[in-house]
């Protein structure tokens, strides 16, 4: 359920090309409309490369957007400089995939927590010291730990490190970027607890980028599928489960193995790789790979179009707006507005 | 039991340290192959499942020691093998795929003069024959245009083309009995960790391979395994038919690793 209406982070168009060899552009975000509300979680899901990670580095300003809007509390952050960065990483803060990498190995966990403290809240030491211990405390670390290194510390116990940074100056929005893919199952359980407690506790609204389905379903309030630089499909997560729309995203959550035993899945197959980002021609982006290609599909990119009130995907074929469609997309377009979704919604 | 492959029994192993004191990380493993079914081994992190298969092979860290037990392959004890005897068996009769093909690959040489070398090496024949043999293997695999392909380098793949040329290798050039494959699929995209799961199913079927998967996701064990070997903490805790396993876990870490793996029930 969406926790309020509230928009806390929201980006227009973002776009981001990076120059390549030979004067081309790769188009690592192209036109991505997000709207983040308080308290809630916004799932990002896609394939390696669809550009997941550039929109949260745009976002902190980690990286240079070269086009659109990106605003914070209603608040424009194009513009800012480098005295008024120091208020954006008061409301955004991130928690990276690999807590081994992202933490400095010769700064204690005290010192990791103390930086944010100092930097954007302009502590003094004996209230750093305070904080520090809530801090340690809340992410379910004994008080001893500040006094560890990174690497006397496990794996799972990193990443708690790594959220605890991210919390320490109260932001309202936390970025997520695979913050259990480089754990165990039964750690990334704990983490995910701690996560969904904190969001509770704090009010956090979470950008959560994963690849894992499983987790996905599990802590995501809606959901924005991405390809190739765009997001082809969106909406509540039960919605987007249960009824996936886009090609892609039906071949994404019928390729997923689900830990039970006799689960049987109706795969929808795509065929070969991934596409180049470079110079993408004004076309659905999964011309090549999609079983229900037309020719309407390369004459250009289609348009998010609605599935129901909050659901949209961006295939006019699968939505019956190409009426001349293939009898497997009309199958297929059928079912997905039916019971339970029979293709691939199972996890 | 003749229709055991390999077995390994009472095995277990230490790292010695450079003062020479030993920490033990395997204890008295145990677990058998059957010819003909893809068995998975699973666990978590440093529960000692690639020290397992690398001691099968013979290529364990030069610090790992064995402190007790064997490793059958076919009723002899691969750990007592002279080098020559071991050369034989490895690569030829064992061949194992590795997480990352890109990185287990020469960065120097042509993906298709790896597979040929590879060909030739345990085949014989001349070089064209060779190359049109690597061709052939990557053609199997589903790698399109497989003959511009074969002339690409390692960092020119992307790492679920690499993966198939891997197997490729490891499954059709060297045409082992046993296929040991530890993680093949970890960090690869959901869509294409699904068609390599499929690939390794059906080359297991047609070539009639004995395969190990090494593997932490239980969701691909689900769909593809006939029978799964659980570790922790470098012991076994429970062996048995994946359907039993699934159904009916015996052992509180397992019933605990697969809760953990189905955070949503279908
Ligand atoms: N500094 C850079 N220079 C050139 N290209 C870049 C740069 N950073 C990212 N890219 C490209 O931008 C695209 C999007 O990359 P991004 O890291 O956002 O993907 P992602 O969705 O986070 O993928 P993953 O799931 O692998 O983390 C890719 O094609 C990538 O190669
Ligand atoms: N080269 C090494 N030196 C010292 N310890 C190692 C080395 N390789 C692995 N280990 C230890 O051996 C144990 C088993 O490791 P491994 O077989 O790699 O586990 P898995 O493949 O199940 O993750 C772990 O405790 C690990 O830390
Ligand atoms: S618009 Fe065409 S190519 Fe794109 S997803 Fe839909 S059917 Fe496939
Ligand atoms: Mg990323
Ligand atoms: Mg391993």
């Amino acid at each position: 359920m969406r926790a309020s209406d509230y928009v806390v982070l929201r980006t227009q168009a973002l776009r981001k090309t990076y120059r390549v060899a030979g004067g081309r552009n790769l188009v690592a975000v192209d036109g991505v409309d997000i709207a983040l509300h308080a308290g809630e979680t916004l799932a990002i899901v896609g394939e390696s490369g669809s550009g997941k990670s550039t929109v949260a580095r745009c976002v902190l300003r980690l990286v240079e957007p070269t086009g659109g809007d990106i605003e914070v509390n209603g608040r424009s952050i194009m513009q800012l400089g480098s005295v008024s960065l120091a208020s954006l990483y008061r409301e955004v803060q991130m928690v990276f995939q690999d807590p081994t990498a992202s933490l400095n190995p010769r700064m204690t966990v005290r010192q990791v927590l103390h930086e944010p403290l100092r930097l954007h809240l302009a502590m003094e030491r004996s209230q750093r010291e305070k904080r520090a211990l809530a801090l340690v405390d809340m992410v379910g670390l004994p008080a001893a730990h500040l006094d560890r290194y990174p690497h006397e510390l496990s794996g799972g116990q990193r990443q708690r490190v790594g959220i605890a940074r991210a919390i320490a100056a109260e932001p309202n929005v936390v970025i997520l970027d695979e913050p259990t893919s480089s754990l165990d199952v039964s750690v990334r359980g704990q983490i995910l607890d701690l996560l969904l407690r904190l969001q509770a506790e704090l009010k956090l609204a979470y950008l959560f980028i994963s690849h894992d389905l499983q987790v996905v379903r599990h802590v995501a309030d809606r959901v924005a599928v991405m390809y190739l630089g765009g997001i082809v499909e969106t909406g509540p997560a039960e919605a987007v489960f249960a009824r996936p729309t886009h090609p892609y995203t039906r071949a994404l959550l019928s390729a997923a193995p689900v830990a039970q035993w006799g689960v049987k899945r109706v795969r929808l197959r795509l065929i070969g790789e991934i596409s180049s980002p470079i110079d993408p021609p004004d076309a659905c982006r999964l011309v090549g790979r999609c079983p229900l290609e037309q020719p309407s599909c390369s004459r250009k990119r289609p348009p998010l179009l609605a599935v129901d009130a909050e659901h949209s995907a961006a295939c006019p074929v699968v939505l019956g707006h190409e009426r001349e469609a293939i009898p497997g997309a009309e199958a297929l377009s059928r079912r997905s507005g039916g019971e339970g979704g029979a293709t691939g919604a199972r996890l | 039991m003749s229709d055991v492959l390999l077995s390994v029994e009472n095995f277990s192993g230490a790292f010695r340290a450079a003062d020479g004191r030993l920490t033990p990380v395997l204890h008295d493993v145990n677990f058998a192959l059957r010819t003909g079914a893809i068995t998975a081994v699973v666990g978590e992190t440093g529960s000692g499942k690639s020290l397992t298969a690398l001691s099968i092979l013979g290529i364990q860290p030069a610090t790992f020691v064995r402190t007790s037990g064997r490793i059958l392959f076919e009723g002899r004890d691969l750990l007592t093998l002279g080098a020559t005897a071991l050369r034989a068996i490895r690569g030829r009769r064992i061949s194992m795929v590795f997480q990352d093909a890109r990185a287990a690959m020469n960065p120097v040489f042509t993906v298709g003069q790896q597979l040929a070398e590879v060909f030739r090496l345990q085949h014989g024949g001349s070089r064209d024959a060779a190359m049109a043999k690597a061709i052939d293997a990557l053609r199997r695999v589903s790698i399109p245009e497989p003959e511009r392909r074969a002339r690409q380098y390692p960092h020119e793949f992307s790492g679920g083309m690499a993966q198939r040329a891997m197997i490729a290798m490891a499954a059709l050039i060297c045409r082992p009995t046993l296929l040991i494959l530890d993680e093949p699929t970890t960090g690869l995209d959901v869509t294409i960790q699904s068609e390599i799961m499929e690939l390794i199913v059906e080359l297991g079927r047609s070539a009639g391979l004995t395969a190990c998967l090494i593997t932490h996701d239980l969701g691909v064990v689900a769909e593809t395994c006939d029978a799964v070997v659980v570790m922790n903490a470098g012991r076994v805790v429970e062996t048995g038919t994946a359907e039993a396993i699934f159904t009916a876990p015996q052992h509180a870490y397992t019933r605990k690793l697969l809760a953990a793996s189905l955070l949503v029930p279908a």
